[in-house]
């Protein structure tokens, strides 16, 4: 579903956020990415984003290189991923349902679709009290659930998540990862980015580590750190 | 994809409901920009108005002999009517000529009453289709007709005069003009980057989460068509109300000017103006957004 070909990322000169970056991410998997602040978890999302461009390597999600993609067929490709971040990045002047359905609009779904789809999903979240609500009149968690909501309303085959906790109180932190889970077993491929050790360790999913650019650690079942 | 017409109208609806104050300034912007520019449009009109009417006022006289016959005098009139440097020609007899100076001095009767009809010749009026001509015309009178030059009278030096002040004078006002319109592209450009910087952030969801170019462009390009046609519209009505106010004020203030509603067309300036203004909103937010979004 996602694979990195020998990545290797530079930003300016000689900062290098990725170093020759193998990784294969199957169809249905839930992944998490670790590593400290730095490591090159952003970068990795970014580039399967095709925010920006790999200095050497090739990616590939479903099948397809991504600097095959031409410029203006970007927003195709990202309409495959759900994206979610750590500041949510909602549009600030819409509700919550409108959010989610902008999402919908944006790949030209009919009104129809859209007014039954965007209450079901935003009920999934359980956020279906607070539709009609601006997302400064919501809390961290419920944003973040809207941004899931609206990550998952087309049912892309992947979600992609940077830091979706990294705002959040532990025990919000548990919704939204289950949240997630739940997502994953719809059968959509699932990558977290996080440096949130103890949701890692609850989890037990395939656990990738980056140290200074570099994947020095893929295990199936992991931890957030090496277990002694 | 199909073309959503309604959800980005009523996106640009929201966002200038949302945008207010940066909506009030485009508008205030495109709407001084417009009224200049109006304004420069009546002035161009009223000047060409007021030069056309003078140099319509611009003819030739010719007066004949005492001694010409009523039959000479017929075949030079026919004559000279066919001549194409003549508009028309207007044959004023000797009581004629007698009617209308006791027209003008109504008023100091002693000076006609005991003039004949004979004293004040027959003579042709005549109205030339344009007045570089007048000289050619006088020199023709000469040759062809047979009138000295004392008995011809025309207005040589404020022809003259005329033309080379009222083509400079139209010439500045289309220039100043031309200023104005590309300070106010510049200014409205301007007033609408601003805008789209202050919600860099809401494009950059947009494109996060897969919207394209056009789809983050259009209700910004409708916001500025809505936003050109709201400036100008009402620049175009306060300009048309100033036209009123300055004819108004000129037909007092200004008797000996010809300043008439005639020489500027309410309908086609109006029309121009909201053209101008809907087009600087639309082009001027379309390539704003475009440069944005390729940064994004």
């Amino acid at each position: 579903m996602i694979r990195f070909d020998n990545v290797t990322k530079l930003y300016a000169r000689d900062t290098v956020a990725l170093e020759q970056v193998n990784l294969e991410i199957e169809d249905g998997e839930f992944v998490f990415l670790v590593g400290a602040s730095g490591s090159g978890k952003s970068t990795m999302v970014r580039l399967i984003l095709k925010e920006i461009e790999p200095t050497a390597g090739a990616i590939y999600v479903k099948g397809t290189r991504l600097s095959s993609i031409p410029r203006r067929k970007i927003p195709r490709h990202r309409r495959n991923i759900g994206t979610v971040f750590q500041d949510f990045k909602l549009l600030p002047n819409k509700t919550a349902a409108e959010n989610v359905a902008y999402a919908m609009e944006v790949t030209g779904q009919r009104r129809r679709a859209i007014r039954t789809k965007v209450p079901q999903i935003l009920d999934l979240v359980g956020l279906s009290a607070k539709m009609d609500k601006y997302p400064d009149m919501l809390s961290g968690g419920e944003q973040q659930r809207v941004s899931i909501a609206r990550a998952f309303v087309s049912q892309p085959p992947i979600l992609v998540a940077d830091e979706p906790t990294g705002n959040l109180d532990p025990n919000t932190s548990v919704g939204i990862m289950q949240l997630l889970h739940r997502i994953n077993r719809i059968g959509t491929t699932v990558l977290v980015a996080t440096h949130d050790k103890e949701m890692v360790d609850v989890m037990r999913k395939r656990v990738v580590a980056l140290e200074e650019g570099r994947v020095v650690r893929d295990k199936v079942r992991g931890a957030y750190a090496d277990e002694v | 994809m199909r073309f959503n017409f309604g959800f980005f109208l009523r996106e640009a609806f929201k966002n200038i409901r949302l945008n207010l104050l940066m909506s009030i300034t485009a508008i205030t912007t495109t709407f001084i920009c417009i009224v200049v520019l109006g304004v420069g449009l009546l002035a161009s009109s009223h000047v060409e108005g007021v030069v056309g009417s003078v140099r319509e006022d611009v003819s030739v006289e010719a007066y004949f002999p005492p001694d010409a016959t009523d039959e000479e005098k017929d075949a030079i009139t026919r004559d000279v009517e066919g001549w194409p440097e003549v508009a028309s020609v207007n044959y004023v007899s000797e009581e004629e000529a007698l009617a209308s100076f006791k027209e003008t001095f109504a008023d100091r009767p002693e000076l006609y009453e005991n003039l004949d009809p004979g004293v004040l010749p027959a003579s042709l009026q005549i109205q030339l289709e344009d007045p570089t001509d007048a000289e050619a015309v006088a020199s023709r009178l000469e040759e062809e007709q047979g009138f000295s030059d004392e008995n011809l009278s025309y207005p040589q030096q404020t022809i003259e005069r005329l033309n080379s002040v009222t083509s400079a004078m139209i010439w500045g006002l289309y220039g100043a003009t031309l200023l104005f319109l590309i300070s106010s592209i510049l200014l409205i450009s301007n007033a609408i980057r601003l805008s789209i910087f202050a919600r860099r952030k809401e494009i950059e969801v947009m494109k996060l989460v897969g919207a394209s170019d056009s789809f983050v462009r259009t209700p910004f390009v409708f916001e500025g068509m809505v936003q050109g046609l709201i400036g100008a519209g009402l620049a175009g009505l306060t300009v048309i109300w100033l036209n009123f106010l300055f004819i108004d004020w000129a037909r007092d203030a200004l008797p000996f000017v010809p300043i008439s509603g005639d020489a500027v067309n309410t309908i086609l300036i109006l029309l121009v103006l909201v053209i101008v203004g809907v087009a600087i909103g639309v082009i001027g937010s379309f390539l704003s957004v475009t440069r944005f979004l390729r940064k994004v």
